[in-house]
């Protein structure tokens, strides 16, 4: 066993692990896709109204484009996350240019993500000023709304939509604001839902509209050549007063490609989710590429398309420009009534989606900034914990603050935003793009995937695929520097100002780490561990692990303390840091996983266990949710026993219920444990993680015993066993209750339940009343690792309730 | 030629060039994206 111990070594410092890989709950493809439509996917709601405010009706040809052009891309992303797992554009950037242009490319993704959320709340209220105006004009025409109200606005009531919009945006980010303070727990179920119900809206959408066209007829729109292309003085930017644009036919498409990319804006997900994807990994990530490729070609290029083939020209950018997908729904064939109540589940969905883009903003730029303090390009004054919550408040006050203030300037102009964010988004491609070819030629190291077609002369690797998205990006890029002022200005400034910052806190934080890296060495000694296993820690199978997180409650360390010889069962002592959604896409370094209140925490901890004079081992690991942590690292460790404190929010058989839960999401093969919930009383309750023997009554006991004797008098049957018996019935339950008496089953097994009170909440954890270890029993150790050891789970998945 | 039409003329070719490659991209990735999407061994669970 290695000296992990609170015992001073012999330079007076303890040394603990801290798993700098965030302990995940890995999800499939599905929920993946989930996860990086909820960003990709609501551009569909503004990029269409944008791309035709900018170059005219020819623009869904534009938009369909960039959907069709964004494959491509994905496939760049497929390949930097072949190289590393958390291949997102810092690390590309950094790994290939360098920190300088890493810091550069970080402040263009910096603006792409801050202006996800204005551009994002700002639509979300045009729908929903929109729809309120829309509303208001039914009512009028059937004669509901009163004359008097119609005198004071002089004609029909109508609600001013870019001042909604502003004020609907700002209440979201500040809604969002709060909820990342209080560290909001995001997941991919809630992802999921959302995009279930967007899909209903796309399914109605695309067939009513394609009904519609079947019964009135359309158009499609005009091709995008020069004579087509009808650029509006804000489209042509620099080139306001040139020729240039008028003259060069390619040139009018690069321009209308460049006001349609931001579309696309979103794929950067892809690189954060990687990290969380489920084995095998590669082959998930292009599903998942597959996914939200089609999803968001289907959505956001054909509804573009369908837009400008329905809603008549008069009225499509001149009431609907900055809520397209609403006008569709009020130009279907059908009741107006029908039309309303659609637009209104469009608003519905467009609110769900656009607002979940929000906190996306605010989850990724937290995410990005984090990550790049990892380098010390961010003041430590940034990432100083909340102290209630434990959040990088003041990172998510600098991107909030960042975000009102867009939102008021801009003054809910969606068109603005949207041209502004294009540039983040493209340039942000750019460096990644460019990165990758550097690192065709560079990067030596494992890399599962390639961008094709790639040739080879001489010897000499050509990457032409990569090389070809690399120049329409770039050339994209360059020309949106000229046509789109407010953009170039804009992000000029914003990521100058960042690149200052950046470079700024890298320069004063190299001697403060210094002098932190110092002070720390005196107290503890961290260790970073890639992932958590016996080996790292140094301890046996068997331990005992106890989660800790308030270090005013460690009643249950002394607990275990008191009760365990700790030369014969190692203790653990973990905290779970807990990381948002997002997050796991970055490496954390040790200082962010072990801040001040960890140091803290460890200090009190370690002064308890060295007031029982036992040695025991420290772990800190970053999670997504504390409880998949546990579950996690005591899987990991071989752990016989979980000790924790009683939650002061939720029961112990809740807290048992979310543990089994976590344990349940682990791939087999596994093992289980008890779980022990210390009251501050010191009682303690005890359940069992994992399958196990059930508790069986006495009068079953009987039974059992009464059939044994049964079947044995049958000729032949002389050698049967008890557990025989059982086999055999839960063999003949196990069929009836998948088809021949189900309904018979559940109404018996309820009146069963309803005769022992009323049924607790599923149980995964089962709980074991009777037993009750109690402290300095020595015999409670050997128990518990010869029940452990006992049983590695099997395929049996569910767990039998009392 | 000026300055500003030559920056264009290279621009316009590069975006041509690039889209080709990209072409070609797409149709080599959609290929085995087919073998990807059919290909139902280790699919993860839903």
């Amino acid at each position: 066993m290695s000296s992990t111990s609170n015992a001073p070594t012999g330079n007076n410092r303890v040394r603990i692990v801290v798993a700098t890989s965030v302990m995940l709950t890995f999800i499939s493809y599905w929920r993946a896709a989930a996860v990086i439509l909820n960003d990709l996917g609501s551009s569909a709601f503004y990029a269409g109204g944008i791309a035709e405010q900018a170059v005219g009706k020819s623009a869904p040809w534009f938009v369909l484009a960039v959907m069709l052009f964004a494959f491509a891309v994905r496939a760049v992303y497929v390949e930097s996350c072949s190289m590393f797992v958390r291949g997102g554009v810092y690390r590309v950037v950094k790994e290939a240019l360098g920190g300088t242009l890493a810091k550069l490319s970080v402040s263009a993704l910096m603006f792409d993500y801050i202006l996800t959320g204005p551009v994002s709340g700002v639509s979300a209220g045009q729908y929903i000023a929109g729809l309120i105006n829309d509303f208001i004009s039914v009512a009028d025409t059937h004669g509901w709304i009163p004359i008097a109200v119609h005198r004071m606005f002089h004609g029909t009531p109508q609600v001013g939509v870019n001042g909604t919009a502003v004020v609907f945006g700002v209440a979201v980010t500040l809604y969002f604001w709060w909820e990342n303070i209080k560290g909001i727990e995001e997941s991919s179920e809630k992802a999921l839902w959302v995009m279930k119900i967007t899909t209903v809206m796309v399914v109605m959408l695309i067939g009513w509209s394609l009904f519609t066209l079947l019964k009135v007829g359309g158009h499609l729109p005009p091709f995008p050549t020069l004579g087509n292309i009808h650029y509006s003085d804000e489209s042509l930017g620099f080139w306001k007063h040139s020729k240039l644009p008028h003259i060069f036919g390619v040139l009018g498409l690069i321009i209308g490609f460049g006001h349609s990319v931001l579309a696309m804006s979103g794929e950067e997900s892809l690189a954060q989710v990687y990290r969380e994807l489920a084995h095998p990994k590669l082959k998930n990530l292009k599903r998942t590429a597959i996914v939200i490729g089609v999803y968001s070609f289907v959505f956001t290029g054909l509804v573009s398309l369908l837009a400008v083939m329905l809603i008549p020209d008069d009225v499509r950018m001149k009431v609907y420009s900055d809520n397209l997908i609403a006008g569709l729904a009020m130009y279907m064939v059908g009741p107006q009534i029908l039309r309303l109540a659609f637009r209104a589940f469009v608003v519905v969905v467009g609110f769900l989606i656009l607002s979940g883009a929000v906190n996306t903003a605010i989850v990724g730029s937290n995410g990005v900034l984090n990550r790049v303090s990892e380098d010390g390009v961010l003041a430590d004054w940034f990432r100083r914990p909340h102290k209630r919550y434990g959040t990088t408040y003041r990172i998510i006050n600098l991107i909030v603050g960042l975000q009102l203030f867009t939102i008021i300037v801009s003054w809910g102009n969606i068109y603005t935003l949207g041209e502004a964010y294009a540039f983040g988004v493209v340039w942000s491609f750019v460096f990644k793009t460019i990165s990758m070819l550097v690192l065709r030629y560079r990067y030596k190291g494992e890399r599962n995937w390639k961008v094709p077609p790639n040739l080879h002369l001489f010897g000499v690797e050509i990457p032409i695929g990569l090389a070809s998205v690399g120049m329409v990006l770039l050339s994209t890029a360059i020309v949106n520097l000229f046509t789109k002022s407010v953009a170039t200005v804009s992000g000029i400034i914003f990521s100058v100002v960042f690149f200052g910052i950046f470079t700024f806190s890298e320069h004063v934080n190299r001697r403060k780490h210094a002098d932190h890296a110092a002070q720390m060495k005196e107290q503890f000694q961290l260790q970073q561990a890639e992932s958590v296993g016996r080996e790292t820690i140094g301890i046996r199978s068997g331990n005992i692990l106890v989660p800790v997180r308030d270090y005013n409650t460690l009643n249950h360390l002394k607990w275990v303390l008191q009760g365990t010889d700790t030369h014969e069962q190692d203790v653990v002592v973990m905290t779970a840091r807990v990381s948002q959604f997002g997050t796991a896409a970055y490496g954390l370094s040790a200082e962010q996983v072990f801040s001040d209140y960890e140091q803290t925490l460890f200090t009190r901890t370690v002064s308890v266990a060295e007031s029982f004079g036992k040695k025991i081992s420290l772990l800190v690991v970053p999670a997504r949710d504390p409880w998949s942590a546990v579950a996690q690292t005591a899987h990991n460790l071989e752990s016989s026993t979980v000790v924790a404190g009683l939650s002061s929010k939720i029961t112990a058989a809740e807290q048992a219920f979310s543990l089994g839960t976590a344990w349940e999401a682990i791939p087999e093969p596994k093992q289980q444990f008890l779980l022990q919930i210390v009251q501050p009383d010191a009682k303690v309750e005890t359940f069992r993680i994992g399958p196990h023997t059930p508790t069986m009554k006495n009068e079953d006991v009987v039974l059992l015993h009464r059939l044994w004797l049964n079947v044995t008098r049958e000729p032949g049957l002389e050698n049967v066993h008890h557990h025989d018996i059982l086999t055999e019935a839960l063999t003949r339950f196990d069929r009836d209750f998948g088809a021949l008496d189900h309904e018979q089953i559940v109404k018996e097994l309820k009146r069963r339940g309803s005769e022992g009170g009323p049924l607790p909440v599923r149980r995964i954890a089962d709980q074991i009343p009777t037993v009750q270890p109690e402290p300095n029993r020595p015999d409670r150790d050997q128990d518990q690792q010869a029940e452990s050891s006992k049983t590695k789970s099997s395929a049996n998945k569910k767990i039998d309730s009392e | 030629m000026s300055f500003t039409v030559l920056l264009i003329k290279i621009l316009e070719y590069m975006f041509v060039a690039g889209w080709i490659g990209s072409a070609i991209v797409l149709v080599l990735t959609g290929v085995e994206d087919v073998g990807t999407l059919l290909d139902k061994e280790d699919e993860a669970s839903r």
